[in-house]
């Protein structure tokens, strides 16, 4: 089989074979001539998971694209405090190439118990890839509403998106 | 078939979820301000977790966009076995668009305490 060109799709039928091959060099990575920055389409995926486990209470972000089958790069979202429709706005943050903003959304003191919205510029980030869709598209901004119950915890929000649907929990 | 209907379901405990408030809301404006939602009807989820009657009837259906709040954190805290602790997703909110309105728009929401997905259904 010619690893090298095996797409990450592809690589779920590996099994532990593939997972050791890839945790051993890495050359499974996405490939394939779709895949350019420059052309606005994702970048192969060449990040490997990351554990936040033992670090202090924060709320951290990982958007997934699920329609290209990578992280979502430079998704433009908007965080804010929220008592009822009212919305306080906190920081407007955009993912990076791994899907996560640089720095965690929020930190110690910062990270208040209560209720959060987090806006994703869902439709401006297809449009930006170059995604072809309905106008006006099925889903465009899409709001995320969760609450901290311990700020003493660490929360970390993983989105799984695609241009029709969408799936948020608490993850780890 | 055209309009708006959801259903909703427990992944937590493999059932639909029932007595669920649902408020479907239309945009009506938007300035630099924010948006104008207009609330058009609450409704309340049966014991299949639909409504009994569609959310938006086919000969209502405009192009526009639109918006559904699932009331599950009562659910949820009246659900036995479901500590209040455990509650991340807090009242989920669906917003999208009808682009054609010849089109049905089935928008199904699954749900547990720590989890939510919706996506365009049939």
């Amino acid at each position: 089989m010619e690893t090298s060109a095996l797409t990450r799709r592809s690589f779920t039928g590996l099994g532990l074979g593939g997972a050791a091959a890839a945790a051993s060099g890495g050359v499974l990575a996405q490939t394939g001539p779709t895949s350019s920055a420059a052309s606005g389409k994702p970048a192969p995926l060449t990040t490997a998971p990351v554990s936040q486990a033992g670090l202090g209470p924060r709320l951290t972000l990982h958007a997934i694209d699920n329609f290209h089958g990578t992280p979502a790069a430079g998704m433009v979202c908007d965080l804010a405090w929220r008592e009822g429709d009212t919305l306080t706005p906190i920081k407007t943050v955009t993912t990076g190439a791994n899907g996560r903003p640089a720095e965690p959304l929020l930190t110690d003191a910062a990270l208040r118990p209560g209720p959060y919205e987090l806006l994703l510029h869902l439709g401006a980030y297809f449009a930006a890839r170059g995604v072809s869709l309905p106008s006006p598209n099925f889903l465009d901004r899409v709001p995320i509403r969760f609450r901290i119950r311990d700020a003493g915890q660490r929360h970390h929000l993983p989105v799984l998106f695609t241009p029709w649907g969408y799936s948020y929990y608490r993850g780890s | 078939m055209a309009g708006i209907s959801t259903h909703v379901l427990d992944t937590d405990r493999g059932r639909p979820a029932a007595g669920i408030r649902i408020d479907f809301s239309v945009l009506e404006g938007e300035t630099s301000e924010g948006e104008t939602w207009r609330l058009v009807k609450s409704v309340v989820t049966n014991a299949d977790g639909r409504t009994d009657q569609p959310i938006l009837a086919p000969s209502e259906a405009k192009v526009g966009q639109y918006q559904l709040v699932f009331h599950v954190d009562d659910y949820f805290r009246d659900r036995p076995g479901t500590a209040e602790a455990d509650i991340f997703i807090d009242n989920p909110v669906v917003r999208f668009a009808i682009f054609d309105p010849a089109q049905h728009y089935h928008v199904p929401m699954l749900c547990a305490p720590g989890s939510f997905t919706t996506y365009r259904g049939s």
